[in-house]
């Protein structure tokens, strides 16, 4: 450039475009197939640990299961991240509170109190929809406090106890019975294979990407997520998107939280701790960007997976849980760096 | 000299809630049975000193416009590495101290670097972060818990009270010092201006030459060194450290947050002090000491954190419902036209 600007130079120099016109065939692939391509590494690797132990259908089924309750709640959490909310830090309360009440209206029957653990989920969301996405509170942090306060609240009112169904539940028939439908939805098995968990955490994934790909909102948020101002200017009513999708993590967490305080047999307000954090790193693994509009439930799904996956391949190798995490999150740091690397060299993020 | 007309209004109060705060807490403490002992006063500020250096950390991070979510399990770190060393290979203390510090530079360094070099955003770098932290923690120590051992020299010192007429203990005073340091550094060297710009707007930074890169690199490395050396003195000032040490009761993170937002500091950076994070602290610590109730304590800072944050969101709501507008358009057309009384 600098001989350009020279003015000693008899004329200017053809420039000499250096820059790669050809695409880099690694991140076209990573960026197509994203996280399944670490997966059909990861369970590659595992086949070599295991010595072929690796599909065989026990530990397929606990690598689901212990994947189940992360699934379902991702599936609600990645439309929170791909509308550019970041990320929901009260998923931990909303999880605990919807399990508290459950077995606190059990007297009610099952699937009223099923119901009732649900709508705490989505009010919990309509509160959460309200503040970041109509008075636009920064995300992180009002979540974060919001879930503070529940977590303050219900150790007020419940005196920070753990709640039992069967002892909650009065000496009627009717109340007993809830309590062990309760108790069994997480420890029942359909065709003898797959647990409810697994069959629920499908369904979800099944409805996320109905959601997704086939609805209005799922194109609508990704513009909000995209671009806020561009979305708002083109007539989206982004403080509705915002709204529709927090409802939508509020529901999938609590559908979580009513699964997970099943399968402890307790209801406390600690329920959930952790969630938000693990949650997130499966959606994050699965391709979803951070800045929001960029990703796939497909990808979660991969995420999820790649989650369980890899902690099932660290225990064939002999870790204890102490040392999965720090391999955990140098995996994680890493994929997440293939993602952005990959995103940068096509020209998308 | 522009003298400014000091009026007392709500902008007034929400520029200085952190000190409002700190002195709604001091009167309620006068109805409260053995507050103001020095007993109580020592015991307060020396077992809030672990969050201090986690609110500092967590300010400076969020001032250059960064999350760092290590600074928990970085300040665990450092009181297990600090007294494993001292108990286990009978290193001297300033040693281990160096050593801990110096691990939380390299934490730093990395946070830094992924952050900087490879783009990733900060909330995801120090999330994976903090799972490597975890790790090598629960690596370095097996899930054990470690104590100072035998030689209490060290941990006296801390305990005791440096200046006789004041009940604070040492670790409290150092703790201060440092923080004042930092405040010092930076609202006046080129490098704390640099890191308010970088904060405000990083484009607008960059393009006004200052190195934004080596900027954000050296905050992160301030966070994580600070939490490590603030872990070491703890693990040595409390005599014991285990690896849920931050985890009992309130998450320290959380309070730590709190204190930042509750402070004044800017979510989206390039605003903020240290030293209101620090009074926004005490203030809470103080606030443990008069509801003894783990429950009526979370429930209390929680409303104390979503007021502020309500009134920010609500503040700037109105603010932006009125860009590009002009309120008072009916009002200037009558003045125009003459209409106006």
């Amino acid at each position: 450039m600098s001989e350009v600007k020279n003015n000693t130079n008899p004329g200017p120099t053809p420039k000499v475009d250096t820059r790669k016109t050809e695409i880099n065939k690694f991140s076209l692939i990573f960026n197509k197939l994203g996280i399944w391509v670490i997966v059909i590494l990861l369970a590659v690797v595992g086949m070599i640990v295991s010595k072929g132990d690796f599909f065989s259908s026990a530990n397929i089924q606990s690598i689901l299961e212990a994947v189940a309750l992360i699934g379902m709640v991702s599936s609600g959490l990645i439309f929170v991240v791909y509308a550019g909310n970041m990320n929901d830090m009260s998923i931990p309360m909303t999880m605990a509170m919807s399990g508290m009440m459950t077995v606190q209206c059990i007297n009610f029957g099952f699937p009223i109190a099923l119901l009732i653990g649900l709508l705490t989920g989505a009010f919990i969301g309509v509160i959460n929809g309200f503040m970041i996405g109509k008075l636009r509170a920064n995300p992180i942090i009002w979540s974060w406090g919001f879930n503070m306060l529940l977590s303050g609240i219900a150790r007020v009112v419940w005196g920070g106890k753990q709640l039992y169904a069967d002892s909650i539940a009065k000496d009627t028939e009717y109340a007993q019975n809830a309590a062990e439908t309760f108790y069994a939805i997480a420890r029942t098995n359909v065709f003898g294979i797959f647990s409810i968990m697994i069959l629920v955490m499908l369904v979800m994934f099944v409805i996320a990407w109905f959601i997704h790909t086939k609805t209005s909102y799922g194109q609508k948020a990704k513009i909000v997520g995209s671009n806020y101002e561009v979305a708002k200017f083109s007539g989206i009513n982004c403080a509705k998107v915002a709204m529709i999708t927090y409802v939508i993590d509020g529901v999938a967490a609590a559908v979580g939280g009513i699964f997970f305080s099943a399968l402890r047999k307790t209801a406390s307000y600690e329920n959930g701790t952790g969630y938000d954090f693990s949650c997130v790193t499966a959606v994050l693994l699965g391709g979803v960007a951070l800045a929001g509009g960029k990703g796939s439930v497909v990808g979660t799904f991969g995420g999820v997976l790649a989650y369980g996956i890899l902690n099932n391949v660290l225990s064939w190798i002999g870790l204890g849980t102490y040392e999965k995490y720090l391999v955990q999150g140098l995996v994680f740091l890493f994929i997440v760096w293939l993602n952005t690397y990959s995103n940068r060299k096509l020209g998308k993020g | 000299m522009n003298k400014k007309k000091f009026k007392i209004n709500a902008n007034f109060i929400n520029n200085y809630r952190a000190y409002f705060f700190l002195i709604i807490i001091m009167i309620i403490g006068i109805f409260t049975p053995k507050f103001y002992t020095a007993f109580n006063i020592n015991a307060v500020t020396g077992n809030g000193s672990l969050v201090m250096w986690l609110g500092l950390g967590f300010t400076v991070c969020l001032i250059a416009g960064h999350m760092d979510l290590t600074v928990m399990y970085m300040s665990t770190f450092g009181a297990l590495l600090c007294l494993g060393l001292h108990s286990i290979n009978g290193l001297p203390y300033i040693v281990c101290i160096l050593i801990a510090t110096l691990v939380g530079v390299i934490v730093g360094l990395a946070n830094g670097i992924l952050v900087t070099k490879f783009l990733i955003p900060s909330f995801i770098v120090t999330l994976g972060m903090q799972f490597v932290v975890k790790g090598a923690m629960y690596i370095y120590t097996g899930g054990a818990e470690l104590s100072i051992g035998k030689d209490y020299a060290f941990n006296e010192f801390l305990n005791e009270k440096l200046i006789p007429f004041l009940p604070f203990s040492a670790y409290f005073l150092i703790t201060t010092l440092i923080i004042f340091i930092i405040m010092i550094v930076f609202r006046y060297t080129r490098f704390g201006r640099n890191v308010y710009m970088v904060g405000g707007n990083l484009e607008t930074a960059w393009l006004a030459g200052i190195k934004s890169d080596r900027v954000t690199t050296l905050v992160f490395i301030i966070s994580a060194a600070a939490c490590a050396f603030g872990g070491a003195l703890n693990g040595v000032y409390s005599g014991s450290a285990s690896i849920t040490m931050g985890e009992k009761g309130i998450s320290p993170l959380m309070i730590a947050l709190t204190a930042t937002i509750v402070g004044g500091t800017a979510i989206q950076g390039g605003k903020g002090s240290v030293v209101s994070t620090w009074v926004t602290l005490i203030a809470i610590a103080f606030l443990k000491s008069i509801f003894k109730k783990t429950e009526m304590q979370v429930l209390v800072i929680a409303v104390i954190l979503i007021a502020c944050v309500c009134y920010e969101t609500i503040t700037l709501y109105r603010r932006n419902k009125t860009v590009g507008t002009r309120p008072n358009l009916h009002k200037e057309y009558l003045e125009e036209t003459g209409k106006a009384k």
